[in-house]
Order: structure tokens, then sequence, then C-alpha cells
């Protein structure tokens, strides 16, 4: 198998998983439902059921994209465009960028973090050093203004204490 | 009915509506000339902030006047760099890049924004004679008919919003069974909380519009690492442009009319509505095979519809409680918060706010074109931003509204969740329209078909405004699927 293949393949079989994950969450959700008085199960029941039916629907047309003999359909086009990745790393560079964000923001907290991650994301990726800061330096006055001073958002503590605002 | 409008004119017009109207024309005029943010992600930025204000005329100017005006900016980035803002522009790309690669962008954006005024103006005086039609018909309606007429927006997204009924319907169901989590105050049960205080209160629409749209457009954004394109010169014709769109009056007018038709049916929404007039234009127009290659044509003709498409995507949403997209499901779920309830009381007692939101749609769109052109040359050096001044923006603000949804850390895990969720469904072509609509849809639903069946018993079924309804949830379902498989046979 060549290497668009290959990635075809993969792709479907991932497919299948998330529909399958789909269904899974829908039994769930009508197992739980069903110990529930009608006033509150009816909606989950009804739609549920219906749900699915469509899912095993789903499930077979994913299926019959994994068979071996199974050819990609050039004529119609029947799914949303996916991400095609430029990068060595694909979507896996920009969720690590995510998830760090989240951390930071935990550790060291808002204030704190959005000017450190819009500086270091802007400057990694080729932005100079006036941007970089200028970019950084935007990001949290607006943040401030807009989230602390007209919305008044308590910012959490960070588990760093010395960036605690007082 | 002329009481109300002098009413909701005034209410736009006061100073405190009039200042936010200008900050969403703005902001809206951002969002569409910078690629790679959408207008859901913007009004679901939105949501908190205008969660907290108490006037609803200026929650209409803001976000109404934000909305309104997405696609008027995005031509920028369309006819400059060959990348739409918006989903609304695509079309617009064929021809206007064409007429910039021949040294007349300053013409091809300045037909696209006289295109977008007068599309902008045909479409809320289309709403406008729609009103005395929707009062008797929305009157008649009770709770079964309501019923229906939830799902068959929701089917109706679900079917058209992508290339995949199934899919569509299922996201849907989806998003209906997230809105079921929570406390049921009517029979006192915990629903899905799984004894977790933090989801009694239900999942907020903040985290899940932002989760579905905001991360996933921003890692888009990010993995395609839009470089800074080649610069296009913006040339002359920057007044002929202005006059192609005279010359071309009934062409205009026909696509805004196009325009407003798609709006008004839930779930094609911009991406088709400019794909339509496109289409129309090149079956009327004469010398169809001047299109594609450089016709101003091209350019008017999607500009029109898709700006006259937000109106008609307000009959459904003002008349029926039925948003017909993703950002028309936000901006109601705005309303609903600051006690602007669609259904029959648009169209009678509180009038006045459905005529603030067509002279909101009406004057935004003036100044948005009036902006557009007057700094049409700043504006075109903006659209060449690399992706890194954008990205980390974006985000911040994105994870910053998403904890303004409960103050809790939690927050942020569960737009986590939803940004996976989001992701995966956009990788392996989920519609992710649906699922919002079904979050927003979810809790009137449920209590529609309650109210049904504790009034009728299954009498309900049998009456003759859900029969007509139910025949047209089944015409929608079925019929592009039947229209695929066709197409599938003949290929």
């Amino acid at each position: 198998m060549d290497g668009p293949a290959r990635t075809r393949q993969q792709r479907n079989v991932e497919k299948v998983l998330f529909t399958a994950f789909v269904g899974t969450i829908l039994v769930i959700a009508m197992v739980v439902a069903w110990e529930w008085p009608v006033r509150a199960s009816i909606i989950v029941l009804l739609l549920g059921s219906i749900g699915i039916a469509l899912t095993l629907v789903q499930l077979v047309s994913d299926l019959k994209s994994i068979a071996p003999d199974s050819v990609p359909s050039e004529a119609l086009n029947l799914e949303a465009p996916a991400f095609e990745s430029s990068s060595r790393w694909g979507t896996l560079e920009i969720w690590g960028w995510i998830i760090g964000f989240l951390v930071l923001i935990q550790l060291i907290g808002f204030l704190y973090a959005i000017p450190l991650f819009t500086f270091l994301y802007t400057k990694g990726y080729g932005g100079g050093w006036f941007l970089s800061l200028v970019l950084a330096a935007c990001a949290w006055s607006l943040v401030y203004a807009i989230f602390g001073a007209v919305l008044h958002v308590p910012w959490p503590d960070p588990l760093i204490s010395v960036f605690k605002i007082q | 009915m002329l009481e109300a409008a002098l009413d909701g004119l005034l209410g736009v017009l006061a100073l405190h509506s009039l200042g936010l109207m200008c900050v969403g024309v703005l902001i809206g005029s951002l969002v569409g000339f910078l690629p790679g943010i959408g207008g859901p992600t913007t009004l679901a930025i939105m949501l908190p902030f205008v969660m907290t204000m108490q006037d609803p005329m200026a929650v209409i100017a803001l976000l109404v006047g934000l909305d309104a005006v997405g696609n008027t900016a995005s031509a920028f980035t369309s006819i400059l760099i060959s990348v739409p803002g918006s989903s609304g522009s695509q079309a617009t790309i064929l021809d206007g890049f064409a007429m910039a690669k021949r040294g007349e962008a300053a013409r091809a954006l300045s037909a696209s924004f006289m295109a977008s005024l007068i599309g902008g103006f045909i479409g809320p005086i289309v709403l406008l004679a729609s009103l005395p039609f929707l009062r008797p018909l929305v009157l008649a309606f009770g709770s079964p008919e309501f019923f229906v007429l939830t799902i068959w927006g929701l089917a109706m997204v679900g079917v058209l919003s992508g290339n995949a009924p199934v899919k569509g319907l299922l996201a849907g169901i989806i998003g209906v069974l997230i809105a079921t989590v929570g406390l049921d105050v009517k029979s006192g049960i915990e629903r899905f909380a799984f004894g977790e205080p933090y989801l009694w209160e239900g999942i907020s629409l903040i985290l899940v519009a932002l989760g579905l749209f905001g991360v996933p457009e921003c890692i888009d954004l990010a993995s395609r690492k839009t470089s800074i394109a080649e610069r296009t010169e913006l040339g002359s014709g920057f007044t002929e442009g202005i006059k192609d769109v005279f010359r071309h009056w009934w062409l205009t007018v026909r696509s805004s009319a196009v325009g407003v038709w798609v709006g008004f049916l839930p779930g094609l929404g911009s991406s088709v509505a400019d794909w339509f007039a496109y289409a129309h234009a090149i079956q009327t127009e004469k010398n169809p095979g001047r299109f594609g290659q450089g016709d101003v044509r091209g350019v008017i003709a999607p500009e029109a519809a898709n700006n006259s498409k937000e109106a008609g995507s307000y009959i459904p949403t003002l008349a029926f409680g039925i948003p017909g997209g993703t950002s028309t499901a936000l901006i109601l779920t705005a309303f609903v918060a600051v006690g602007i309830e669609p259904g029959p009381e648009m169209l009678t007692s509180k009038l006045n706010f459905t005529f603030a939101v067509i002279w909101t749609l009406v004057i935004a769109n003036i100044v948005a074109v009036a902006a557009c052109m007057a700094f049409v040359k700043p504006i075109s050096k903006a659209c060449f931003f690399p992706f890194y001044t954008i990205v980390p923006l974006i985000l911040v603000f994105v994870i910053v509204g998403g904890f303004s949804a409960h103050f809790s850390n939690t927050d942020l895990l569960v737009l986590l969740v939803f940004s996976v969720l989001g992701f995966m469904m956009r990788r392996h072509g989920w519609p992710r329209a649906p699922l919002l609509l079904g979050v927003v849809l979810g809790a009137k639903m449920e209590l529609y078909l309650w109210l049904s069946y504790t009034r009728f018993g299954l009498e309900w079924l049998w009456r003759p405004g859900v029969i007509i309804l139910f025949v047209l949830v089944l015409a929608s379902v079925l019929y592009p699927v039947w229209q695929q498989k066709r197409a599938v046979t003949s290929a």
C-alpha cells in the first residue's frame, strides 16, 4: 500500500472509530435515561433511538469505505474539508501550544500567561522582537480592559504563589 | 406599526446603542478581512460580555451590527489575496481576484462594496414586507406546530449545512442531548450530571460555541501557516466599480433576492448564498463565458447575495425562534438572555425590537460600506498579516472568553473537551452547526413536546398544521439524500 493510500485507510479507520464513539454515547444516554420519569426522559429516549438507528446507517457507510476493495469516490465529495497541515508535526504542534497555554494559566495565572504565550508564539514563528512585544502588550491590555475592568472577571490564583496578584 | 418603527429607530439611534453598533461594525469588519476568524467565533467570544448588558436595544445594535457586515469586509481578502475572509465570499474570488491580477482591484472592491450596500438594503425591505404575512401564521401556531417547527429547523440545518445528511442529523441529536444536561426543574431529576455540581446548571452555550468553532478554526489557521501573500496593487477604476453596480442594477436586485431566500431557509447560510447568486448570474446573464476571467458581474452577484442573506435569516429567527445558522443561533441566545423572546411577541407587543433589527441591518451596512470605502488603502495593507500575529490573539480571547462562562477552571476543561470534539468533527466531515443549533433549540423542543403531549395526548399528531410540517420535515430530509444517491448513480 502506497503512502497516500495508507493515510486514507488510516483516516477511514479513525472515521469508523469516531462514529462508533458517537453511537456509544447515545447508547449510554439511553441506558441512563431509562430510569428517569417520563417528563425527564421523553426527549432523550425519542431522539436517542432515532440517533442509534442513524449511527448504524453511518457505521455501515464508514465500514464500506475501509473495505480493501473500496475505491475513493472522486465524483462526489460528501465530506466537509478536513485539516491538511503543512507542518512536520501536523496539528500536534498547535495542540501543544494550546495545552501549554492552559498549563501556563494554571501555573502563573491569566495575567502573566497571556503576554508570555503571545510573545513566545509570535517570536517562535518568525515575528520580530518589537512586533512580539507589541502584540503581547496588546493582548494583555485588551484582556485586562475588557474582562478585568469592564466584566470584573475574578482571576483565579495561580499554583505558583509568587505570581499571585495582590 | 409606525409607532413601533419609530421606537425601534430611536432605540438604535440612542447614543449608547449607536456607539455599540459602531463597535460591532468595527469588530465585524476586522473579522471579515482577517481570514481564519469567523463570525461565529467572534459572536461566541462576545457572549459573556453581551449577557451582562441590560439594554436590549444595545444588544441588538452590537450583535446585529457585527453580524451584518462581516461579508462586506471579507471581499478585501477574496479580491486581493484570493483567500475568502468569510465563507460568504468564496465565489467572489473567481472574478474578483482575476480583476485584481489585471490591475483592477480598486474597481472590484468598489463594485463589491456598492453591491453589498444594495443587498444590505433589499434584505431588510423583504424582512419588513414579510411582517404582515408572518403575524397571522405565527399566531395560528400552537405548541405541537412549534415542536415540529423546531424539528424542521434542526433537520434542515443537519441535512443541508454539510455534505453528509446522516452526520448532520446525528450532530443535531447530540446537541439536543447536551442541552438536557443539568437539573431538570420540572421533574427534579439530575440529568447526565453524574453528581457534579458544576453540571447542575447545564453546559454553557459559550463553551460549546467556542470549543466547536473558535479552537478548530484557530488550529486550521495555525496548521496552514498562511504566510504573507504576494502583494497586489489596488490599481484604478474605483468610481467605475460603483457605476458597474448601477449598470447591472437588475442583476444586483435579483442576486439580493436569491440571498434573502437562501437566508430564510434554515441550514443553507452564507457559504451557499454567494454560489447560488453566482450560478444564477451565469445562467441568466449575457456572455456567460466571461465569468471567471475577471467579469465585474461575478463580483456583484455574490456580494449582493451574501449581505441580503443576513436579513433573510432573521425571518425564521425572530418569528419562530428557529435560527437559520450558527451566527443567528448565538444571537438568539444573547437575545433570550437579555429578555428578547422570539416568537409571536416579536410581531405584536415587541415589534419595536424587530424594527430595531431591521434598522440596525440598514444603518450598519451604510457605516461598514462607508468605512471600507474611506479606508480602502490601510485595510488592504492589513490583509497581509501573517498567521502568527492572529493565532495567539484569537486563542487568548477564546480561552479567556471560555473562562468567563462560570469563572471556573472546570470551564477550561469543558472548553478543551468541546475543542477536541469540534476538531474531530471537522476532521471527519461532521457538520458542527447542527450540534450548536441542537443545544440552542433543545430546551424549547423538549418544552413544546411535553406541552403537546400533556394538552392533547397523541391527538396533536393529527393536527393539520403538524401534518403539513411533518411532510416538510420528511421532504427536507429525504430530498437531499435522494439527490445524492442520484448523483452517485449517474457518476
